[in-house]
């Protein structure tokens, strides 16, 4: 039986005529999809992870100043938030990332002993810090990262502090935190008097009233009680805060640039083989194929290369996720999983890269005069 | 009285903002079944008129009938060269990463036709131009006259109603031209199609039942 020869087939031989350039063009959109499987999905998880924070601790609405890029608000506020007939708890808080050594930095949170939220944590080990004590207690994945146990010091900014306890989380965040006593968080954070937010636990919702709306209602009524304040619902502020935006706006440009230099790649590949085949695409037009099959042959070229670009790229982001994952600097906020979504979604960037980067080299080839491309040399 | 087949009036071609004026006013009729021989010096316009017969380029001015109807207007120049015309070219032109059979396969992936019916045609074609053993080889792996026999089975892919060649002996020893020459013969023979030839060796072009000779862009006789 003699060989037969598709359009995909006519294609793939075209691509495996320059090895070494397909392979080179592979590995820039490769990178490209990588980086934004990796970085877009890691600011995604880091997000879903805040999220998960505050939906374990049970934390409807977080009250945040107003305007804010660093938010600090008077402690204070908390009775008059407490008054707000649909808070059940309002708890003041600091959460920061501090560097605990060269290596490793983590999520430092400064709650009061009193707090509802270390209800939704395990005790491993020990047991829970006291108010003005220099204690703390940490995560189990930071312990292991730091090889810390129970009764051992922890220097902080310059005050050594005493493991009291180690526990397991709802979230890797959690996993990965410390939490100490808001008192001693406002010391060593210069902020005395003052906290980052207030965590409200709202009532039971009325019978009847959807919880959108009423968070939507709760959140209104603490912001008339409490001029100069915002109430975010939990949803917005895991997507909304500072750590979730800067992740989101570092993995967007880094993972952007790293496509863009892919897209460009596989343009300059399909530009370069159009222009070397002049001849070949004249011989074709002779032989009766149309503009638009040249087009489709150079697009189905480039289209390749984009799925095997996404393909590869997605095993390559997953790999570095899994990789930062381990990594006692990252281990805290990266979870190795993400979206099939993101996935999938990776897959339709790669795809539209292809068709984008291979859409004027096809232009121009089907534009080709049959018999200029023919005298070409 | 019935069309001819190809109907080329007043044909003028000129390149080079009418710089080079390839052809001068050419005016050819041409029937089905016909074999054809064209000749002329270098730069006559030989090629450029098989060109423009072929639908491979368009006149400046003038025009070609096929059947009766214009090419390029009431004719499309892409449908034309597919389903009515095969070329067969002096430096062959096949493809240098695909085998014979896949050579001869490509000019049918622009029709709707199935792969296996393709494969097939194809190798029918390549076996009825002795190249049966020669099929998975690639053109760097066949000689200049074994691969001008694979071009004439690519040019036959489509089963075209005219034969275009330009100058398809150029390229060869007397011994492969004699034999591609007497394949072009046959093949019209056995498929009642038209041939023309563009060549500028009289031996070929006398035996033609039709010689016509072009110089400076105009035909002589």
């Amino acid at each position: 039986m003699a060989s037969q020869l598709s359009f995909t087939g006519f294609a793939w031989k075209n691509l495996w005529r320059r090895r070494l350039r397909t392979l080179l063009t592979l590995f820039g959109i490769t990178m490209g999809i990588g980086a934004f499987v990796a970085l877009v999905g890691f600011s995604r998880a880091f997000e879903d992870e805040w999220m998960r924070l505050y939906t374990v601790a049970g934390t409807d609405i977080a009250v945040v100043e107003k305007n804010f890029i660093n938010t600090s608000l008077d402690e204070s506020l908390g009775p008059k938030i407490r008054a707000v007939p649909v808070v059940a708890r309002a708890m003041p808080m600091i959460f920061n990332l501090i560097d605990l050594t060269p290596d490793v930095n983590a999520l430092v949170y400064g709650w009061r002993a009193d707090s509802y939220e270390l209800d939704s944590l395990t005790m491993l080990s020990g047991r829970r810090f006291h108010d003005g004590q220099p204690e703390v207690m940490l995560g189990r994945y930071l312990a292991d990262d730091l090889k810390k146990r129970t009764g051992d010091i922890l220097p902080i900014q310059g005050k050594d502090f005493t493991v009291v306890g180690i526990f397991h989380g709802g979230t890797a965040l959690e996993e990965g935190a410390v939490i100490m006593a808001l008192d001693q968080m406002q010391q060593i954070s210069s902020m005395q008097g003052k906290v980052t937010a207030f965590h409200v636990r709202l009532r039971p919702a009325p019978a009847g009233e959807s919880y959108d709306h009423y968070v939507k209602r709760a959140q209104t009524e603490i912001e008339a009680a409490v001029p100069g304040i915002h109430a975010d619902p939990a949803a917005d502020r895991a997507a909304n805060n500072q750590l979730v935006e800067l992740a989101h706006s570092v993995a967007w440009g880094t993972s952007s640039i790293a496509l863009l230099i892919g897209i460009l790649g596989i343009a300059n590949t399909m530009a370069m083989s159009v222009f070397e085949r002049t001849r070949e695409i004249g011989i074709l037009r002779a032989l009766g194929w149309k503009g638009r099959h040249v087009i489709l042959l150079i697009l189905t070229e480039a289209t390749a290369l984009g799925v095997a670009g996404g393909l590869l790229g997605i095993v390559t982001g997953l790999g570095m996720l899994r990789l930062l994952s381990n990594l006692p600097q990252t281990a805290s906020v990266v979870s190795p999983s993400v979206s099939p979504l993101h996935l999938v979604e990776s897959m339709i960037i790669a795809i539209a890269s292809g068709l984008l980067a291979g859409a004027y080299p096809a232009w121009r080839g089907a534009r080709l005069s049959p018999v200029e491309a023919l005298r070409y040399e | 009285m019935s069309n001819p087949l190809l109907d080329a009036r007043s044909l003028v071609k000129t390149y080079d903002n009418e710089r080079v004026q390839a052809l001068r006013g050419v005016d050819v009729t041409i029937d089905a079944g016909e074999y054809v021989a064209i000749s002329g010096p270098s730069g006559s316009g030989k090629s450029t008129l098989l060109h423009l017969l072929g639908g491979l380029d368009t006149p400046t001015s003038g025009e070609v009938l096929f059947r009766g109807s214009p090419l390029g207007t009431a004719v499309n120049l892409d449908g034309y060269r597919s389903r009515q015309v095969g070329f067969i070219f002096q430096a062959f032109h096949l493809l240098p990463t695909l085998r014979a059979v896949e050579n001869v396969q490509v000019a049918m992936l622009a029709m709707n036709s199935r792969a296996n019916h393709r494969a097939e045609r194809a190798a029918a074609l390549l076996e009825e131009m002795g190249l049966k053993d020669r099929m998975r080889h690639y053109p760097n792996e066949l000689s200049a006259g074994e691969r001008q026999r694979v071009a004439i089975a690519r040019a036959l892919a489509n089963d075209p109603t005219i034969l275009l060649a330009d100058e398809p002996t150029g390229n060869l020893d007397s011994m492969n031209s004699a034999h591609i020459m007497e394949l072009l013969c046959n093949v019209r023979l056995q498929r009642g199609m038209t041939l023309v030839i563009v060549t500028h060796e009289q031996g070929i072009a006398c035996s033609a039942p039709r010689h016509i000779r072009i110089r400076d862009g105009r035909i002589e006789a």
